[in-house]
């Protein structure tokens, strides 16, 4: 099993969830862009998984930006979830670049999915 | 502190691609490991430095990379890490290739370290100097927070927090 996978779970149905596991950086950025691309190509909702990141840098947060302003555009709902042991160095750079309420951030993967497939479109932002 | 105590000082010197800053970030790891460094403190300078290292990989040089060379020096209280490049200088390149950065390398250093230290020269490569304490008395995010946000439009703004 690869240790920094990323992954498209689309078991939700209309929701994609791109699972991202262990460390991402600059090396990683690319491959992380491609499967949001991919996720976001299915027309639905995007829930970015970072439950099991075990490391994330500003070249991460600039792909999520990035795929969060396209999927408002297309009005598909885009929600990350860390679930509730989330690694506190993925939650640090979340929290001192005040993304959590921007992106937005949520704990578990089902309320994220449920926000994502319910929130599509711009009034995500004020959630 | 483990027993075993780390060498004083360690050099790391490779080419400035973007695999290399995750073996970095493992030296930094296996350094910190024979130190009493705070979990929280080394989760902040595993940032650090990846931030550091990924302006060198991204800015600092043209199409034909050079080093990037990273020094770590143990002192009694802290360590200071040196990210350290022999590109254009202080004057940051455009990205050579990928989407635009969004600038928040330096902030995050700023917030992530307990002092902080950028030198350069045009031409003569630049330098950035992190200090982190081994236990630290109050979080330097508080003191620096990082300035910028999302836009309407979704980009990321760098500049002042909103009051």
């Amino acid at each position: 099993m690869e240790a920094n996978a990323i992954v498209l779970d689309d078991t939700a149905g209309d929701v994609i969830v791109v699972v991202v596991e262990g460390e991402h950086d600059i090396y990683t950025a690319p491959t992380l862009r491609e499967r949001l691309d991919e996720a976001l190509s299915h027309g639905g909702g995007i829930v970015v998984d970072l439950t099991a990141a075990t490391f994330v840098d500003s070249s991460v947060l600039g792909a999520l930006l990035d795929a969060r302003r396209r999927a408002l555009e297309s009005s598909q709902g885009f929600v990350v979830c860390v679930g509730d042991t989330v690694e506190p160095g993925v939650q640090r750079i979340l929290d001192i670049t005040g993304l959590v309420p921007v992106l937005p951030v949520m704990r578990g993967r089902d309320e994220a999915i449920t926000a994502a497939r319910t929130n599509g479109g711009p009034d995500i932002a004020a959630g | 502190m483990s027993e075993l105590a780390p060498p004083a000082e360690v050099v790391l010197n490779m080419p400035a691609r973007a695999e290399g800053v995750g073996v970095v970030r493992q030296a930094l790891a296996g350094m910190a490991d024979a130190l009493a460094f705070d979990a929280a403190v080394l989760s902040d300078m595993k940032m650090a430095v990846t931030e550091a290292c990924t302006n060198v990989v991204v800015h600092a040089y043209e199409e034909q990379a050079g080093q990037l060379e990273v020094e770590m020096l143990a002192g009694e209280e802290d360590l200071t890490i040196v990210v350290r490049d022999h590109g254009a200088g202080i004057q940051p390149k455009p990205a050579r290739t990928g989407p635009p950065a969004l600038g928040l390398g330096l902030p995050l250093i700023a917030a992530l370290s307990d002092a902080f230290e950028l030198r350069g020269t045009a031409g003569r490569g630049t330098e950035v100097r992190m200090t982190f304490a081994y236990v630290r008395e109050e979080d330097p995010a508080e003191a620096n927070p990082v300035p910028g946000q999302v836009g309407a439009d979704g980009r990321w703004e760098p500049g002042e927090p909103p009051a």
